[in-house]
C-alpha cells in the first residue's frame, strides 16, 4: 500500500474507531495498558549499567511494545475516537517501513541505514539545538557556526523568535506563515553561503500549527527533514494529520517526533522504555515516518541525560535496532549549555548510548535544555560528529565503562543547572570561531576523554 | 495518622475507589465526623502521596489514581458537611491551561494534579486555549489563581496577551497569574508581568500557596 493510500486508511480509522473519552485513554488505556504489559512481559531494567547488555530483555520490550500499541493505539482529539492497528498489521506494516532514506540531495546528500546496537556504520549528525530560541541578529551567525562543521550533515535551526519585521511571531497566525518562510529561506541562504546548498534541513522548527507548514514546508526539498510532533502520549489531531497528509501530497521524507515524560502516563523505567517504543513504532505505523524521533524528556531535569533516561533510550533503541529496521532518531537534551564541561561530558555520555543502542541519526546536541536564549554553538555538534565515529570503534564493554566516567563527571551537577553562555558569549562574532575559553574547554574534555579509552 | 484512619489512607494510596468508599462507610458509621476525615486522613495521606510523586517515587498514573478515590471520597462526604465544616475543605480556585498555539499537555497535566491534591480547586480548560476564553473562566468562577503552560516560543506571545488581558479587566485585579513550561524562565515571567513561575509542578505547589499567602 502506497503513502497515499495508507493516509486514507488512517484517515478512515481515525473516523470509524472506537470511541472514548480522552482521559479514560490517558489512564485506563495508556497508564493502565503500560503496567499490565510490563508485568505479563516481565520487564525489569535493573542494574547500574548505562548501555543495555541484555538481549532477551530487549526482545521482550519490542514484543511487549507491539502488542501494547495493538491494543492502545493512537488517540485522535478530533474525534474522539482510537487509529487502531492489530498486531498482525503492525508487524506487516514494520517489514515494509523504509530502512534506509536519503536526506538533501546533490554532493550534500546523506544516507541515513537502519543500523544494528553494534553496527560499525556511522549514524547521521543531525547538529543543531531545536527549539532553542534566538534573536533575530544572531539568528544567521548561530546557523553558520554549524554550517561550517563538515562533521554537521544535517541542521536544524534555532527558533526565531522575531520575523524579519520585528513582529513577534504567534502561533495559527499570518505571522507563523511568514516566519516559517523565513526560516527556509534563510537556511537555503546560509546553506549557500556555506557551499552546502543541498544541506537537509530538518524543520520546519518555528511551525508549531498547521498553517506554516502547509504554507512553507513545499519551499523545502523533498529530501529534507520534514518534521513534526504527535502528542504526548500516542495523540494526534487534525492539525498533525494535516501536516502529514501535506507531507504525503509532497512525497517528502519525514521525520516526526513522540516526546514521553518520564514519571508520566509510562510510570519508571520500565513502563517509560515500553511505551517509548511503542511511540517509535506508531510513528512509522500511524504517522508514516522515514525517521522515527524522539527527545525522552525528564520532568525534574528536561534533559535526556540522567540514568534513568540514558537506561530508557539504550533499552528502548536496542530493542528496535535488533529486532526491526525502522530508522530512529535520538534529540539529545542536556541541562549544561555552551561554555561549560557539564554539557560536554552530557554530550559524550548521550552520544555512545545513542550509538550503541544502534539509533540511525542523532540530532542535538541542545543545550541548556533547550529554553536558554541563544545556549548552542556549532562546537558542540563537531564534537558530537566526532563521538560518532570514535564510538563505532569501540565495544561495549569499553563504551559502558566511557559512560560511567561521563556520567560521573557531571551527574551531581545538574541540579545546579550550568546553563553556561550564550552563542554571542562563546564565539568571536567576526571569525565565527569558537572563543579560547570554550575552544580550551572542549579540547581538555576530549583529550580526557581519549585518555578513558575513547578513539577521538 | 491515627490507625483507624490507616485502612482509608491505604485506598487511597492504591487507588482504589472502591475500598475507598467502604471506608468512607466504616468511618461514618463509627461516628467519625466527615471533617475530621479530611484533616486526620485524606488530606495528610494527598500530601505524603504528592511528595512521593515530586520525588519521582510514584509516577503520574499512582496520582491520577489517588485523586480519581478523592473526588468520588469527597463526592460521597461534601453533602453531609454543614455550615464552618464546609470552609475548610474549600480549596483555593485556579483556572489551569496550556495557552493558544500549543497542545502539549502533561506538565500541565502534572501541575493540575499536585495542585489537587495540595486542596485547591482546579478548573482546567485543556490545551490550546485563547486568552478571552481564560479570562472568561476566571470570572466566572471568581478565580485565585490563573495558572499558565506553554511549550513552545511561538506561544509565548499569546501567555503575554493572557496575562495583559487578567491585569485589564475589572474585577480580575487580585487574580495572580503564574507561568511555566520549557521556554518560560523567570526572567520571562518578571519581564511579563507575571505573578508567579516554577519550572517544575514541586515549585508550582509551592508557588500558589505562596500567592495565595498560605
Amino acid at each position: 500500500m502506497n503513502h497515499k493510500a495508507r493516509l486514507f486508511d488512517i484517515m478512515e480509522r481515525s473516523l470509524t474507531g472506537p470511541v472514548m473519552a480522552e482521559e479514560d485513554f490517558d489512564l485506563e488505556v495508556v497508564a493502565m495498558g503500560i503496567r499490565k504489559i510490563v508485568k505479563k512481559y516481565e520487564i525489569k531494567i535493573g542494574d547500574d549499567s548505562l548501555i543495555n547488555f541484555d538481549k532477551d530483555l530487549a526482545d521482550r520490550v519490542w514484543n511487549a511494545a507491539i502488542e501494547f500499541l495493538a491494543e492502545c493505539g493512537v488517540y485522535s482529539k478530533d474525534t474522539g475516537r482510537i487509529i487502531r492497528f492489530s498486531e498482525k498489521e503492525i508487524r506487516d506494516l514494520i517489514k515494509i517501513a523504509p530502512a534506509e532514506t536519503i536526506y538533501g540531495t546533490g554532493n550534500d546528500a546523506v544516507l541515513e541505514v537502519a543500523r544494528t546496537p553494534d553496527d560499525t556504520r556511522l549514524c547521521l549528525n543531525n547538529g543543531g539545538s531545536v527549539g532553542t530560541p534566538c534573536p533575530n541578529e544572531y539568528f544567521i551567525p548561530v546557523m553558520a557556526s554549524y554550517m561550517q562543521e563538515p562533521l554537521v550533515e544535517m541542521h536544524c535551526p534555532t527558533t526565531n523568535t522575531y520575523n524579519i519585521t520585528g513582529s513577534e511571531i504567534r502561533t495559527r497566525t499570518p505571522l507563523e506563515i511568514a516566519a516559517a518562510w523565513e526560516q527556509v529561506s534563510l537556511f537555503q541562504h546560509v546553506a549557500g553561503m556555506f557551499g552546502r546548498p543541498g544541506m537537509a534541513h530538518h524543520g520546519i522548527g518555528i511551525s508549531v500549527s498547521d498553517v506554516g507548514h502547509l504554507s512553507a514546508g513545499h519551499r523545502m526539498q523533498k529530501t529534507d527533514s520534514h518534521c513534526f510532533g504527535i502528542i504526548s502520549e500516542l495523540k494526534a489531531d487534525n492539525a498533525i494529520l494535516n501536516k502529514m497528509a501535506h507531507l504525503v501530497m509532497l512525497d517528502a521524507t519525514t521525520s516526526p517526533y513522540a516526546n514521553p515524560i518520564y514519571g508520566g502516563m509510562g510510570g519508571g523505567l520500565d513502563g517509560q522504555t515500553v511505551l517509548m517504543c511503542a511511540e517509535m513504532i506508531a510513528l512509522s505505523v500511524v504517522f508514516l515516518a522515514n525517521t522515527c524521533g524522539t527527545s525522552p524528556t525528564h520532568p525534574i531535569h528536561f534533559c535526556t541525560t540522567t540514568k534513568e533516561i540514558l537506561q530508557q533510550i539504550s533499552v528502548c533503541f536496542y530493542a528496535i535496532s535488533r529486532n526491526s529496521t525502522l530508522l530512529t532518531r535520538m534529540t539529545q537534551t542536556m541541562v549544561g549549555g555552551p561554555v561549560t564541561k557539564t554539557f560536554l561530558y552530557e554530550i559524550i555520555a548521550a552520544t555512545l548510548v545513542a550509538v550503541k543502542a544502534g539509533i540511525s541519526q542523532i540530532d542535538g546536541p541542545r543545550g541548556a535544555t533547550g529554553a536558554v536564549s541563544g545556549a548552542c554553538t556549532g562546537l558542540e555538534a563537531r564534537f558530537q560528529g566526532e563521538l560518532i565515529r570514535a564510538a563505532v570503534q569501540i565495544d561495549r564493554e569499553k563504551s559502558e565503562e566511557i559512560v560511567q566516567k561521563a556520567y560521573a563527571k557531571y551527574k551531581d551537577d545538574l541540579a545546579n543547572k550550568p546553563y553556561g553562555k550564550p552563542f554571542w558569549e562563546a564565539y568571536d562574532l567576526k571569525t565565527l570561531k569558537p572563543t579560547d575559553e570554550w575552544r580550551q574547554m572542549y579540547e581538555e574534555v576530549k583529550d580526557e576523554a581519549i585518555s578513558w579509552g575513547l578513539p577521538l | 495518622m491515627k490507625n483507624i484512619f490507616l485502612p482509608l489512607s491505604e485506598a487511597i494510596r492504591d487507588g482504589d475507589e472502591t475500598r475507598g468508599l467502604e471506608e468512607i462507610d466504616i468511618l461514618l458509621g463509627a461516628g467519625v465526623a466527615p471533617v475530621e476525615i479530611f484533616s486526620g486522613c485524606v488530606e495528610p495521606t494527598l500530601n505524603d502521596v504528592g511528595e512521593k510523586f515530586a520525588a519521582l517515587i510514584i509516577f503520574l498514573p499512582e496520582l491520577m489514581l489517588s485523586g480519581r478515590v478523592v473526588t468520588k471520597i469527597q463526592a460521597k462526604i461534601k453533602p453531609l458537611l454543614q455550615g464552618d465544616d464546609t470552609d475548610g475543605l474549600r480549596g483555593r480556585k485556579a483556572v489551569i491551561c496550556t495557552v493558544n498555539g500549543d497542545t502539549h499537555d502533561i506538565g500541565k497535566n502534572m501541575v493540575k494534579l499536585m495542585m489537587e491534591v495540595n486542596g485547591f480547586e482546579m478548573h482546567d480548560l485543556g490545551t490550546d486555549v485563547p486568552a478571552i476564553a481564560i479570562i472568561k473562566k476566571a470570572q466566572e468562577i471568581s478565580a485565585d489563581l490563573i495558572c499558565l503552560s506553554g511549550l513552545m516560543v511561538p506561544s509565548l506571545p499569546f501567555m503575554r496577551e493572557t496575562i495583559e488581558l487578567t491585569r485589564a479587566k475589572p474585577g480580575l485585579e487580585k487574580v495572580k497569574v503564574m507561568v511555566g513550561g520549557g521556554p518560560v524562565t523567570r526572567e520571562w515571567a518578571d519581564t511579563n508581568g507575571a505573578d508567579g513561575y516554577a519550572d517544575d509542578a514541586v515549585g508550582a505547589v509551592r508557588m500558589a500557596k505562596d500567592l495565595c499567602g498560605e
